[in-house]
């Protein structure tokens, strides 16, 4: 261990010291985060609280006695400017700091086990200053927060604020209402001492049973494996050969161990292996007829054209093997981007699950060839509405308490590691109510070639090197993430599942890694999220056909955890990096100086096996392949029918003609999918880094959206990456394939926006499905595995036309809630994100309008395609009109988009165009509305010229292959010629006078004021409660 | 003549070490990311330096108030070797969280005129803003001319980022900012964009978001009476080229027009750390 310290003497238990601050009530001085309290159950549910004051607690568990804590409180706990501090006293018992009696006071803390980030920081500072000596071996510290509330209404219960202040899956609370208050009765929470855990030995389980106690089994364990895999592995244990060498080995010859067992249904998990995608699909096509049998999607739709393309170009290093793909940026660098999904844990604690989902993804860019630095960061999340008032099923959130908590998650997460959040998107829809996705990507960087001449995209791991354990420690939190992912939500799923990311342990290992990195010091790497240990591993000793583990050296946050537990917990920040003997004491050295724990746990064989011992016992003794390639191939049935939809009529409403389109697009860019997010975004630091050349928000307010984000990261040198990404889950309530087209599309054209390079870009592919099996639970899983069918030719048709190979993806096949008729699936959904070459961000492009007389055309051609459009969405969750069925916006002929979208980048690159806006969601007349909001100036437009389509098609669709452009009159010419040869239609210009006028003809359609706009915009999402 | 040597500190979760150290060399210094723990175990001194950078980040998660465990590091660990550094009359520039900690270990403002040396004894602080919010947003700065602060010579007004969620500058009482006002050693606030360059300074509290933090006075940022420490809020270092401005693509990105290191692209932030560089070379 490179991180050694001498046990303590077991001592008594010591007393535990109370320290308790609260911020000073002075002139200009605030609480802060009492406002924030009171802000939101103001924004949130209308509750208005006259005062809402902020206490925060530590409990000390220390043999450091409180008088000495006490002298030094002001050092360490508060700030003495800001802060008033008492020890072993409830301040709320103080009547100098709290004179009046409150109508309530709340106090939140975590139960046992829960990471505590403040109270790890508290007691790394509570080190610096009292170096206690002959310390308790489990001395912690641990935080709370009290709020003390001042006037709440009336039919306010206080047991219910503090069930919005709390989630009782991981925190506990204390509540003293007005009665108790009056009497004095305070909160007071004890520290949340753990249960012990009690170690149980390596158990042999039976396998020599029927067939559904081979399901139950499977079931009871959480293992989620089917008949056919469990039967699988009741074969192996009957294998007598397998049965003499594992007799050899000194373990259980006829049957499992526990630890393998769990092993195996870790690797073997959806999560892990894919199987959906892998699976053996027959499929039938009730309208053409087809019938066939299509032998893994992901080998034939996604990884056959990516390695066709990978023999075309000579950028493609490395593609989906790795924790994420690898493509050629210039000489000296390569970049990689990778996207996950973190859905359940985030249904389940939206702040801890998205905050380890973010982590999470860095971690497998910091697991990419020999370690690469996260660079920037994108999420993308789907929610139920968030002013949703229908009911809510048990154990589920309100959207507007998971959007909260997902954001903070992933505010924290980002922010804290340095990262800067450069795109994103949020999408709602009803059925995110049953499972939010919360997708969270990286892009990193590394130098293509190492110091000592390797290149920096291959692993290079020998048998012999060892393998460390590098970063936190391991826990009872995040056993059966990967399995439990792999099943549906029900009221029962286990808070174990759920962990709390800690940023800053994982920012010191990041530092400490890619400092490793540099010297040499790492042949593999890889990151520990689903199935821990046993993943981490077990896959980096695929490439050395073998490896050792003692799971006796790994370290325990608290003693006692099975040998199961030990190989299968997701605790997080940690890496697996194997190091060759001769530098394992730099390698341990460097740790030290980092104060990261760095731990070898294994070895590297080329045995064959996977090979686990708890000390001196063999608890595991898998063969490799077995392990990788035992699992049996799913035989699955897919069935494809139209659904049937009503027809979205929008003419029906304005039987006379005379729609009110002025008021549409007011009431369009308040939707929710459409009005800003603002507020939100500025709240994820997307500048650090010091490259960010395109931000979130863009225009002469900084608060027109952003189409993509552009960063430079060579200091000094404009080389840019553009970072972009679409998805229309709507798509899919008419077919899944033109969802999965316009997917692609969107981020395609996003990036054009910003002048990618578009002959050097690469996507990641992230499916969020509902589950797509057929049995009793799901007995539409034909359609719905047909739906997954269509996406992926979709999405080979597509990327195969724009030349734009799939580098990484994931999938996650299980985004379903509950049972019956009470079943939520959400909307087969497709994230597709881009990162590709930006040769020089001096000269890109935003949506923002920027000046008057600027040249407006549009580019592609607007055809009648408004099935599905956000119009019908709204008109139909209005009442106002009855469907949204039609014709969805179909991607027909992609080769001829791809030659028009490099004449479009290339003339922004040329500095041709400095204004350009994807024309998406709400058409054309939503995306002319948002660039004059960029640059706050006016527009008068002519869509007469853009085809024979309807109006409201022209004005409302979503045609795909379309673009808003601005011009300076000046260039106008060349940009006519550049442009020669696609199509282009001339739309009016750009007005001093801040109003859009959108005329069809001698037809006026729209007039509205930018101002009005701004504030339609702007208000919907805006869920801050204010600020001052 | 050789190049000023600028260490730059990182570890426990400080974020802009790379930007800052690359800024320093733009601007002819020689930087070099400096592990705090080198400090402390003595890899490296201090006294090897010429000019002292504490970058921006989230040190120790900014659990207990922003930049105050890292703050604890520098004061119990690193109290002598910062003594003599600033007793050398060596620069020190603090960013964001950097600010944070100077301002917690004492260094910032500063003792009185008349002291000898840093006490380490914490005057001021940075609180939580108003908002309750961490934001990243633009500001417009303004800097005091007559200030003594050597890294803000001859810089009247810049647009900078802002990412904080704790940058509210406060001090127990009017007369704290009285005397630093009389020192000249509230170098930069927070002004209304659309007033005239050079007037923008006021006392009167700025609304959210011209000041996006409630800021006393407008503080942005504050130097020691000697003027060799400084620290600000905001992040100069991430408007080291326009290319990183926001109005860039509106081709009106403020700066200088030409410069050697970045053309016509020199962002304004630069100017900042070439000050101290100058300033280091001048004393030679």
């Amino acid at each position: 261990m490179a991180f050694s310290t001498p046990l303590p003497e077991r001592v008594l238990p010591m007393p535990i010291s109370r320290v308790e601050v609260t911020p000073k009530q002075s002139d200009g001085m605030r609480d802060v985060r009492g406002d924030v309290v009171r802000r939101q159950l103001m924004a949130d549910h209308g509750i208005d609280v006259t005062e809402v004051r902020s206490i925060n607690g530590f409990l000390i568990k220390s043999t450091v006695e409180s008088e000495e804590i006490s002298k030094r409180v002001d050092d360490l706990f508060s700030d003495p400017i800001i802060e008033h501090a008492t020890t072993n006293n409830l301040l709320l018992a103080s009547p100098e700091y709290f004179q009046n009696t409150p109508d309530a006071a709340i106090t939140i803390g975590f139960k046992p086990g829960v990471t505590d980030n403040p109270g790890s920081a508290a007691y790394d500072g509570f080190k610096t200053i009292f170096s206690p000596k002959n310390e308790l071996e489990d001395a912690a510290i641990s935080t709370y927060q009290t709020y003390v509330f001042y006037g709440i209404p009336e039919n306010t219960s206080v047991e219910w604020i503090a069930s919005t202040l709390h989630n009782n899956l991981i925190q506990r609370a204390l509540v003293s209402d007005s009665e108790a208050c009056q009497q004095s009765l305070w909160p007071a929470l004890e520290y949340p001492e753990k249960p012990p855990q009690v170690f149980s030995p390596p158990q042999p389980i039976n396998l020599e049973i029927s067939d559904e106690e081979l399901l139950e089994l499977s079931d009871s364990g959480l293992l989620a494996l089917n008949l056919e895999e469990m039967q699988t592995i009741q074969a192996h244990y009957r294998d007598e050969k397998i049965r003499a060498t594992r007799k050899s080995a000194g373990i259980v010859p006829h049957s499992p161990t526990d630890v393998e067992l769990e092993c195996l249904a870790q690797t073997w998990s959806e999560h892990c292996k894919h199987k959906i995608f892998a699976s053996k699909i027959h499929h039938i096509d009730k309208e053409t007829g087809e019938d066939t049998v299509i032998d893994s999607i992901f080998k034939t739709h996604i990884m056959k054209p990516t390695h066709d393309m990978q023999n075309e170009v000579d950028w493609l290093l490395s593609v989906f093997h790795d924790n994420s793909g690898v493509i050629a940026w210039d000489d000296e660098w390569s970049i990689c981007m990778k996207a996950e999904t973190h859905n359940s844990p985030s249904a389940l604690d939206p702040y801890g699950g998205a905050m380890t989902g973010i982590v999470g993804v860095n971690r497998d860019i910091l697991g990419t060839g020999l370690g690469a630095r996260p660079i920037a960061n994108t999420d993308v999340f789907c929610f139920g509405p968030p002013n949703w008032e229908g009911d809510l099923p048990d154990n589920l959130f309100h959207p507007s308490r998971v959007l909260r908590g997902v954001h903070a998650g992933v505010r924290v997460g980002g922010n804290e590691s340095g990262i800067p959040t450069v795109n994103g998107a949020i999408v709602f829809d009803d059925r995110y109510i049953g499972k939010p996705l919360v997708y969270c990507g990286t892009v990193g960087i590394m130098p293509r070639q190492l110091a000592d001449g390797r290149q920096s995209h291959i692993k290079t791991p020998s048998a012999g090197d060892i393998v460390y354990m590098v970063g936190g420690r391991v826990g009872y939190d995040g056993i059966h993430g990967a399995t439990f992912s792999s099943l549906e939500l029900t009221e029962e799923s286990p808070s174990s599942a759920v962990q709390i990311g800690d940023p800053i342990t994982q920012k010191k290992m990041l530092d400490m890694v890619l400092e490793a990195r540099d010297a040499g010091l790492i042949t593999c790497i890889t990151d520990n999220g689903a199935g821990g240990l046993s993943s981490s591993i077990g896959e980096m000793a695929e490439y050395t056909n073998g490896c050792e583990i003692d799971l006796a050296k790994v370290p325990l946050k608290q003693p006692g955890l099975s040998a199961w537990e030990i190989l299968v917990s997701e605790s997080q920040e940690r890496m697996t990096v194997a190091v060759k003997v001769s530098d394992c004491d730099a390698f341990e050295a460097m740790a030290n100086l980092h104060e990261v724990e760095a731990t070898p746990v294994a070895t590297f064989t080329s045995s064959g096996m996977f090979h686990v011992k708890f000390g001196t016992d063999t608890v595991a003794y898998l063969p490799i392949d077995f392990l990788h390639d035992g699992v049996p191939q799913l035989q699955l049935e897919s069935e494809w029918q139209l659904p049937k939809t009503e027809p979205f009529l929008p003419d029906l409403l304005y039987l006379d003609g005379d729609a009110d389109h002025s008021t549409l697009l007011l009431r369009m860019l308040a939707r929710p999918n459409i009005a800003s997010k603002e507020s939100w975004v500025r709240q994820y630091d997307h500048e650090v880094i010091a490259q960010t050349a395109v931000k979130p928000f863009v225009g002469v307010e900084r608060d027109g959206p952003g189409d993509a984000g552009v960063i430079a990261p060579l200091h000094g040198n404009p080389h840019g990456i553009v970072i972009s990404c679409g998805i229309v889950p709507r798509y899919s309530d008419l077919d899944a394939g033109a969802m999965a087209a316009a997917s692609i599309d969107e981020a395609v054209r996003n990036a054009v926006c910003a002048g990618v390079d578009v002959d050097k870009i690469a996507g990641l592919d992230n499916f969020c499905w509902p589950d797509s099996i057929e049995s009793v639970k799901t007995p539409d899983g034909k359609f719905k595995l047909a739906q997954l069918v269509r996406a992926n030719r979709e999405l080979e048709r597509v990327c195969r036309a724009y030349r734009l190979p799939c580098v990484s993806g994931k999938d996650s096949m299980k985004n379903d809630y509950g049972a019956g008729e009470n079943k939520i699936s959400i909307p087969p959904t497709l994230l597709y994100s881009v990162f590709g070459d930006q040769p020089d961000v001096r000269f890109t492009a935003t949506s923002d309008f920027k000046s008057a007389g600027e040249r407006v055309y549009l580019v592609g051609t607007s055809k009648e395609e408004l099935g599905a459009c956000e119009l019908s969405y709204m008109l139909r969750d209005s009442g106002e009109t009855q469907g949204i069925g039609g014709q969805v916006p179909l991607l027909l002929n992609p080769e001829k988009n791809l030659s028009m979208y490099r004449a479009l980048s290339t003339a922004i690159q040329n500095g041709l165009v400095r204004t350009a806006h994807d024309c998406s969601e709400g058409g054309l007349a939503v995306a002319v509305a948002e660039m004059c909001i960029g640059g706050r100036v006016g527009a008068e437009i002519d869509i007469d010229g853009t085809g024979k389509s309807s109006v409201w098609a022209r004005l409302w669709g979503e045609s795909l292959g379309r673009f808003l452009v601005g011009v300076q009159p000046e260039q106008e010419t060349e940009f006519i010629q550049w442009m020669s040869g696609h199509p282009i239609t001339y739309l009016g210009e750009v007005t001093k006078t801040p109003t859009l006028i959108i005329s069809d003809g001698y037809d006026k359609l729209v007039e509205t004021e930018t101002n009005v706009m701004v504030d339609s915009w702007q208000k919907t999402l805006d869920m801050t409660g204010g600020v001052v | 003549m050789l190049p000023p040597k600028v260490a730059v500190l990182f570890g426990f979760g400080i974020n802009c070490d790379h930007e800052t150290a690359a800024v320093f060399n733009l601007v002819g210094g020689q930087s070099e990311r400096i592990h705090v723990n080198h400090f402390v175990d003595g890899t490296q001194n201090l006294d090897n330096f010429d000019i002292l950078a504490v970058p921006g980040g989230f040190s120790f998660g900014d659990h207990l108030g922003s930049g105050r465990l890292m703050g604890n590091r520098l004061r119990f660990a690193l109290r002598d070797q910062l003594q003599k550094f600033v007793a050398d009359g060596k620069p020190i520039i603090g960013i964001c969280n950097g600010f944070q900690v100077l301002v917690k270990t004492g260094l910032l403002p500063g003792p009185s005129v008349e002291s000898n040396g840093p006490d380490f004894i914490q005057t001021a602080s940075l609180t939580l803003n108003d908002s309750g919010q961490y934001e990243d947003r633009w500001v417009t700065l303004e800097f005091d001319p007559k200030s003594p602060c050597i890294w803000t010579k001859n810089i009247q007004r810049i647009d900078c980022p802002v990412r904080h969620g704790e940058g509210k500058f406060v001090m127990p009482s009017t007369t704290d900012f009285d005397a630093l006002s009389e020192n000249h050693q509230l170098a930069v606030r927070y002004v209304d964009p659309s007033t005239e360059i050079g007037h923008g300074i006021t006392d009167e509290p700025l609304p959210f978001p011209i000041s996006p933090n409630g800021s006393m006075r407008n503080i942005a940022g504050v130097c020691d009476s000697s003027g060799l420490v400084f620290g600000l809020m905001p992040h100069p270092e991430a408007v080291y080229a326009k290319w990183l401005h926001p109005d860039h693509t509106r081709d009106s990105a403020p700066g200088p027009n030409s410069s050697e290191v970045l053309g016509k692209w020199e962002g304004e932030g630069l100017q900042i750390f070439r000050n101290a560089i100058q300033y280091v070379l001048s004393q030679r």
